[in-house]
């Protein structure tokens, strides 16, 4: 057979998944690992099988049932991924079993929202993209030194990142006008790095206008009023 | 609240795991504990990944890994006897804990404990449980795989008595015992080898100490004779190690109390102190609550289940060299099997009595059960959060104090009796990384990660020729810190200062403070009682309450989980 390694991992799928079904002939509810196997176990015959990635991914949505479950296991089945030999090769699929129940292990209970981040000296700028494609820009991001063909008051940007939860990201598209609040970047507010506009101490005496003139000398465009 | 504030939070949870204040449920117990703290700041919290902000000049700080750290667990659920139960990062540096705080760039970012630097390895540790790694104090290491059971369950350091498959009860000769640590440096693991305190004399005890145990087992399927007691803890004392102790349970030369009175008042670790794994029948658990006499359970007879004594008496007679042909052998056997120790052992750890858990691994215990077993006692006790909003945040009973105490049991509190405490134990900065990474629904019983001195080292695996690295099937196996010469430079021999062994390409440890070492050290437990076993072995009493708990017909951490 020439089996290789991941292979010989199809076949202890299959064997979990033999167990697994033994157990539900007889009756039993489903746990964890036997719930896995079968989902695993029907997308891979649904792929050999010849039909498409879709038709793959709901029948492995539809290979156990809630009522055949453990309390519990229902949501423990989140992001389950297998490859299984398509014609066309080997492709990934990863399902998500549809249904919940209220037994939920490992549940996270939050009674009240989470506040917003702190917001003092919040400025709104106008971003406006001269691009040909859109532009995404992250949270993180030292604002003055975004992609040169957005316009906007880049002085008024020096120091700053986006006002959004941590990891988002603000898009704009081609052609476009978007506001954007921007708050002052803390800790030691030294910027390394990026464009290099900075590349130091933010608030060191000339350092902005320092920074200003090397953004207008390499092409930054700037909505600001100078 | 509104449909749109609770998709945000479950979407915020999703993200960033839990936050100050949260619920967390750990696995399919009854154990609820609430996060006391979360060091990140909302708005800053550092993330690897695309768009996120672990990037050059943002969350990261273009310097080097001594000036920064070699590994960070960002963000992760700590649950750790020191450190209480927040959510923090861990940074690494050397193999061991270098700082543990705020995680990011001091650059961008207040309040920076753990600096993330251009090479530092990120993993990212929101939505999981970080503990120290579990301690078994007691393994017989009758095969190989032991050790692999062992980490598969979250363990990364291992007391062992011999390396079987022999029943060894400890190991005397220097050549038997240089091999011994040679074989363990293939595993990512700390490992001390306890010789056999057999004799009535020194002279084999010297000759084990040069060779490079970390302590001694007293036994009484060696002899665990009044001599022998006094001899081997005389020595203990001498040279700063710990003696662990299966009593005399034929009642042969003494009563519980004449072992008591033989210690008289010394540091000694009592094993399986219920009494089903061996010792003074059926009283041995009068043991327990003695300042100097720290003891521990072995898995089999926690989170007390209604098939516990029926498993026993074909355990004892297969671990022991017994004849079931043979009625005395039986008869034995069946002595050393009690319903109402087994209850009241599982109540008397709730209570802080009993400080250690651990497996007897092979010799009537399981390797990789310890966590799980140890936590579905913990979750018999617990009470139901009730968190329908019914309840003020503040007001509900959550099980932190019972969660910690139950940490304690398989993490530092051994360490200590050990005196492992120098280097493992807890989250703590100077030790070895040994950290286990967990999911919230599978706390305790099926770990994600192992890492060993900063180094993945065991987890979850999955198909080797996919796409990504969590494709089906899943399972718990090595990663690199258990390959090539890894293994040994990544574990630790623990030893004693007169030793004359090495181990090529490991690091030998002494133990220290084993002979001072007292019930009332010990981690969330050190309470001290007077525990009396009536002669049918019928009764249990503290301080003269009985104690007692009730037979589980299911066990927490066990169905849902085991195939």
């Amino acid at each position: 057979m020439e089996l290789t390694p991941s292979e010989q991992d199809r076949l202890l799928i299959f064997t979990a998944a033999q167990l697994a079904q033994s157990r539900r002939d007889r009756g039993l509810k489903l746990n964890h690992p036997e719930a896995v196997a079968l989902i695993c176990h029907a997308v891979i015959e649904a792929a050999r099988d010849g039909v498409t990635h879709a038709q793959a991914l709901a029948i492995g949505q539809t290979a156990v049932r809630s009522d055949e479950l453990l309390p519990g296991v229902a949501s423990m089945l989140f992001g389950v991924a297998v490859e299984a030999v398509f014609d066309d090769g080997r492709r990934l699929v990863v399902v998500d079993f549809p249904d919940s129940d209220a037994d939920v292990p490992g549940q996270v209970t939050r009674l009240q929202p989470t506040p917003a981040p702190e917001s003092t000296e919040v400025v709104a700028v106008d971003v406006h993209n001269d691009s040909s494609v859109q532009i995404s820009v992250t949270t993180h991001m030292h604002f003055f030194e975004v992609n040169p063909r957005l316009r906007f008051d880049r002085e008024q940007a020096y120091g700053r990142h986006l006002h959004i939860p941590a990891g988002e990201h603000v898009d704009f598209p081609s052609g476009s006008t978007v506001t954007v609040n921007l708050v002052p970047i803390t800790g030691e507010r030294v910027i390394i790095g990026f464009a290099g506009l900075v590349d130091g101490p933010l608030d060191a005496p000339g350092a902005k206008e320092q920074a200003m003139a090397k953004a207008k000398a390499l092409g930054y465009l700037d909505g600001g009023a100078s | 609240m509104t449909p749109e504030e609770l998709r945000e939070i479950d979407q915020d949870i999703a993200v960033h795991g839990a936050r100050a204040g949260d619920f967390v449920r750990l696995g399919d117990t009854d154990l609820v504990v609430r996060v006391e703290s979360d060091d990140r700041q909302i708005g800053n919290e550092l993330q690897i990944g695309f768009g996120k902000n672990a990037r050059d000049g943002m969350g990261m700080r273009s310097v080097r890994s001594d000036e920064s750290c070699d590994v960070v667990i960002t963000n992760v659920l700590v649950i750790d006897a020191i450190q209480g139960i927040r959510v923090t990062s861990i940074g690494i540096r050397n193999g061991r804990i270098s700082a543990i705080g705020r995680s990011g760039n001091p650059d961008t970012m207040d309040d920076i404990d753990v600096i993330v630097g251009s090479g530092t390895v990120i993993i990212p540790g929101e939505g999981l449980i970080a503990t120290a790694g579990g301690i078994d104090s007691h393994v017989h290491a009758m095969s190989p795989r032991v050790c692999d059971a062992a980490l598969s369950s979250g363990v990364t350091t291992l007391i062992a008595q011999e390396f079987g498959p022999f029943w060894g009860v400890g190991v005397g000769s220097p050549w038997a015992l240089q091999h011994g640590h040679n074989s363990f440096a293939a595993w990512p693991l700390n490992v001390g080898i306890l010789g056999r305190a057999a004799g009535s004399t020194t002279a084999p005890l010297f000759e084990a100490l040069e060779g490079g145990v970390c302590g001694f087992k007293i036994h009484e399927d060696t002899g665990a004779h009044p001599r022998t007691l006094d001899t081997t803890l005389t020595f203990a004392d001498e040279h700063d190690i710990a003696i662990a102790l299966h009593t005399d349970g034929l009642n042969e030369m003494m009563n519980v109390d004449d072992t008591i009175d033989v210690i008289a008042g010394r540091a000694v670790h009592a094993y399986h102190v219920e009494g089903c794994g061996g010792g003074h029948a059926p009283d041995v658990l009068r043991m327990a609550g003695h300042d100097n006499i720290l003891a521990s359970s072995t898995n089999p007879t926690l989170a007390y289940g209604v098939n516990a004594a029926d498993e026993h008496i074909a355990m004892i007679i297969s671990a022991h060299g017994m004849n079931p042909e043979l009625p005395s052998d039986v008869e034995i056997a069946r002595r050393r099997v009690r319903n109402a120790t087994m209850a009241a052992e599982n109540r008397l750890h709730d209570m802080g009595v009993i400080p250690v858990t651990s497996s007897d691994a092979l010799g009537m215990g399981r390797a990789d059960d310890t966590w799980r077993k140890t936590f579905a006692m913990a979750s018999m006790f617990a009470d139901s959060a009730i968190l329908d909003g019914s309840v003020a945040a503040d007001e509900v009973i959550t099980s932190n104090e019972r969660v910690l105490r139950h940490v304690a049991k398989i993490t530092i509190n051994p360490a200590l009796v050990h005196g492992l405490a120098h280097e493992v134990g807890a989250l703590k900065v100077g030790l070895l990384a040994d950290i286990i990474l967990w999911s919230y629904k599978s706390f305790a019983s099926k770990p994600n990660m192992v890492i060993k001195g900063g180094i993945p080292a065991w987890g979850v695996v999955g198909d080797p020729g996919a796409t990504v690295a969590n494709a089906q099937p899943l399972i718990i196996g090595p990663q690199f810190g258990a390959f090539g010469v890894a293994p040994a430079d990544l574990g630790v021999h623990f030893t004693n200062n007169a030793s004359t062994t090495s181990v090529a390409g490991r690091r030998s440890v002494p133990v220290q403070n084993t002979r001072t070492i007292r019930g009332r050290d010990m981690l969330y437990h050190g309470v001290l009682g007077d525990v009396q076993v009536d002669p049918t072995g019928n009764t249990v009493t503290f301080n003269g309450e009985i104690v007692t708990s009730e037979p589980q017909s299911r066990s927490s951490l066990t169905r849902t989980y085991l195939l």
